[in-house]
């Protein structure tokens, strides 16, 4: 077998062995039910549920939603403008790059008193959350662009808007695509707390809830559904990121 | 008015150009008072001590910057923005877009412009084969060698059959053994195309084996010290640079560079 054959034939196993221990451990009493149930009664629960949990995905699924497009497109566009102008780019980003060290969870009872306890706050929560890291990958990542490039494609006869769009707009996609994939997985990760943290309706509450009943089986079953949408999440952005891999090699 | 060099006509003239740069709110001057006339069909090397203007003087000709005073006139016409139909432009980097093959990078000019893709493709195709790299089309910049990509920035350069190409210290950047193929084929596709091109080189060896004639500048702000008519034979030949010419015009240039290095 090839070297990356039992590379990856390892990591199989690996993810084996420990789902095979969720099942095991609190079946032979090693660890209390109550803390984690086996994995079979957490599979259980989601299908025996599946109406719950079915209900409580619109909301949540629309919240992820709406915060991306604010969160990745908001943080797209200002990381391009901010990283366009070298004034710009000394002003706002060491301030942007402060930000980042602001524990934004600390911001989000604030937002439930502005937006109160619908969906609304949780976007404005997951968007703010995602934005500083977008912006600061969008920036980084023009800032690193070839500028001989530019001036070949100028020596060549290309317009400003051609140098746009047939240099500088898939120069940049590399950084892009890397943005949406952090933006996109703390999105959902913000969405998922905001819920936790106080909500009416989605999956995060529907986690919080199933705690406060103690029902743990509940708990994991609802674990595993943020699980399966980040890791789709993941799986996609780096085919995505993949594919344009070539635009960054020179 | 075209301006003539003895009877031929010049294809490219500058008309006491000079240029500066402001750095920090101080003027920089680059080049001072560059009146030069290159004939259609000349090869122009042009080579002076580093610093000294000659980037910027190619820069000025390609219409990339515009000289603080005087005028560069490209078949009388003055320039004044980039004319990528009459001037094509080799850097020192093949400076090649990354996502695209080799075929497309060298068809770009020609999509720019708006030219159908099935003329492009065929434009480039011929481009390629006379740069040596049939066969290479498809392949992205990062899958060809050094020597590769600089073939298909000569071919991007040619691929709007310009009357003049510039080169940029265009084999810089490459081994010796590389830069001395690339020289040799160089000078193939020039005889077969019989563009003018300015060859800016810091290269003392490269510059009087390629050219018919040698400028060189001085130390900054750089004027044109001496000009040089390199009267060896060609086809050249490796053989040609142990000649006794071949090292006294190398001495005669050498000792400009070395007295404007020494300031």
């Amino acid at each position: 077998m090839s070297a990356p054959g039992r590379l990856r034939l390892g990591q199989v196993g690996l993810g084996l062995v420990l789902l095979g221990a969720w099942e095991a451990l609190p079946r032979l009493g090693l660890v209390p039910r109550l803390f984690v149930p086996p994995l079979s009664e957490a599979l259980g629960t989601l299908v025996a549920e599946r109406r719950e949990f079915a209900s409580s995905l619109p909301t949540t699924l629309g919240e992820i939603a709406a915060a991306y497009v604010l969160a990745c497109g908001g943080g797209v566009l200002i990381g391009q403008a901010v990283a366009a102008s070298r004034t710009a780019r000394r002003v706002v980003l060491p301030l942007i790059r402060s930000a980042y060290a602001v524990p934004l969870v600390v911001l989000y009872p604030v937002m439930m008193v502005w937006f109160g306890l619908g969906p609304e706050s949780k976007v404005a929560f997951a968007a703010v959350y995602a934005f500083v890291p977008t912006v600061l990958t969008v920036a980084a990542g023009v800032g690193a662009l070839n500028p001989a490039l530019a001036e070949t494609a100028r020596a060549l006869g290309a317009t400003r808007l051609q140098q746009v769009v047939y240099i500088a707009l898939p120069a940049s996609l590399p950084s892009l695509v890397a943005a949406l994939r952090l933006g996109g997985a703390l999105v959902i990760v913000g969405v998922i707390v905001a819920e936790m943290l106080g909500a009416a309706a989605g999956l995060g509450f529907l986690i919080t809830r199933y705690r406060t009943l103690l029902n743990s089986a509940g708990v994991y079953a609802g674990i595993i559904l943020v699980l399966a949408m980040t890791g789709t999440h993941e799986a996609l952005l780096r085919r995505l990121e993949r594919r344009v891999a070539a635009f960054r090699a020179t | 008015m075209i301006p003539t060099v003895g009877g031929a006509k010049a294809l490219l003239s500058l008309r006491s150009v000079s240029h500066e740069f402001v750095a920090d709110g101080l003027r920089v001057p680059a080049l001072e008072d560059v009146d030069l006339d290159v004939p259609d069909g000349q090869f122009l090397a042009v080579v002076g001590p580093s610093g000294c203007g000659k980037s910027t003087l190619l820069s000025l000709i390609a219409g990339l910057r515009r000289p603080s005073r005087g005028t560069v006139f490209c078949g009388g016409e003055p320039v004044t923005a980039p004319m990528p139909r009459k001037i094509g432009m080799v850097f020192q980097e093949a400076n090649l877009l990354p996502w695209l093959s080799a075929i497309d990078n060298v068809a770009f000019p020609l999509k720019l412009r708006g030219v159908p893709a099935r003329q492009r493709r065929e434009a480039a195709a011929r481009m390629l084969a006379l740069t040596g790299l049939a066969g290479f089309e498809d392949r992205l910049p990062h899958q060809l060698s050094g020597g590769m990509k600089q073939r298909v920035a000569i071919a991007r350069g040619l691929v709007q059959d310009p009357a003049v190409l510039l080169m940029d210290e265009p084999f810089a950047s490459l081994d010796e053994q590389t830069r001395m193929v690339l020289g040799d084929e160089l000078l193939r596709i020039w005889s077969e195309t019989r563009k003018t091109v300015v060859f800016v080189t810091h290269s003392l060896s490269e510059a009087v084996y390629l050219a018919d004639r040698v400028v060189v500048l001085s130390a900054r702000p750089g004027r044109i010290v001496d000009d040089i008519e390199v009267n060896l034979p060609r086809p050249r030949t490796f053989s040609l640079t142990s000649s006794e010419h071949f090292g006294t015009l190398r001495e005669r240039i050498w000792r400009h560079i070395r007295s404007g290095e020494r300031r």
